[in-house]
């Protein structure tokens, strides 16, 4: 089963989709995968994925660092049944576009990222993904941040139609869409 | 307590106002309402609380500490926000740290709130 769970920041999106990860597991002796995305590199990054590791601790899951190029994390994984949290799409999306000093255009970028996500898929008991809702701030932004904001788009409407699930975390509550 | 949410102007305020049929003078606008005030209402509103939460971060408050132990003594408050985290990462510190902050408050809050609704194009959805 795959679920795409999205929210804003700070909606509370991660820690539900922990919670659903670990009850997935629960049926049997299945591992429990978190595939962190993050590429930190100043104090508020370091931050940022303290609060998640505290987060996550004691639920048991095996931590798998995979900024970019997602479905090498399969490599990392233990044959058998296996639940994996994806977080996050915003931050997957921006490391395969903006990475060694170039930006590679939106639908290489989207193709990339969907690629990696569907082998997941295939060979993985139960998947979560991630991702976050980056449309509704009114800003414009300059032409690169909208090619971001436009790829995580395309992509999220991918994942949606992958998914068996879409669920939305508002202030802390989950809403099926 | 009630917690309702939304996009700026998705009309909110006047959805609660004539819910349960409370005129403007209810309304705290930006800030906490009053303990003695709260003590003889049987309930008042508390509109944009997003920007009280920014306003007390701006000097230096804890809106979590202050919010949280209003409600311990009075829970008869309408809390109306608007939902600001559903964007692009901002590039101030500032605007960082207020964003999180307001989304992970409304979190707690709507852990102990009776309702939770949220307005879109003034129609609310029961969420809690």
């Amino acid at each position: 089963m795959m679920i795409l769970v999205i929210g804003g920041s700070g909606s509370g999106k991660s820690s539900y989709a922990e919670g659903l990860a670990v009850s997935l597991a629960e049926s049997g002796n299945i591992k429990k995968y978190y595939l962190a995305t993050m590429q930190v590199c100043d104090a508020e990054g370091r931050q940022k994925v303290e609060r998640h590791r505290k987060l996550r601790s004691g639920k048991g899951f095996f931590t798998i660092e995979q900024p970019t190029e997602i479905h090498h994390s399969l490599e990392k994984m233990e044959q058998g049944e296996r639940v994996v949290l994806l977080e996050c799409i915003s931050n997957l999306t921006a490391n395969e576009m903006f990475s060694e000093g170039e930006t590679k255009p939106e639908m290489q970028v989207v193709e990339n990222v969907i690629r990696g996500i569907e082998s997941l898929k295939r060979q993985v008991t139960h998947f979560i993904v991630v991702s976050n809702n980056v449309f509704e701030d009114g800003v414009i932004y300059d032409a690169t941040t909208r090619e971001y904001i436009h790829a995580i788009g395309k992509i999220n409407q991918r994942l949606a139609a992958l998914a068996d699930q879409v669920v939305e975390v508002v202030v802390g509550i989950p809403v099926v869409i | 307590m009630k917690l309702v949410i939304g996009g700026n102007a998705q009309g909110k305020l006047n959805y609660v106002l004539s819910k349960y049929h409370l005129q403007e003078e209810m309304v705290w606008d930006g800030v906490l309402p009053d303990h003695t005030v709260l003590q003889q209402r049987e309930t008042m509103i508390m509109n944009h609380f997003h920007l009280w939460i920014r306003n007390c971060i701006s000097n230096g408050g804890c809106p979590e500490d202050e919010i949280l132990s209003l409600l311990d003594c009075h829970d008869n408050l309408i809390i109306i926000s608007d939902e600001i985290g559903n964007g692009i990462v901002p590039l101030e510190p500032f605007e960082r740290e207020y964003r999180e902050r307001v989304g992970r408050i409304l979190v707690r809050l709507a852990e102990r709130a009776e309702e939770v609704e949220r307005v879109i194009c003034g129609i609310a959805q029961k969420i809690k």
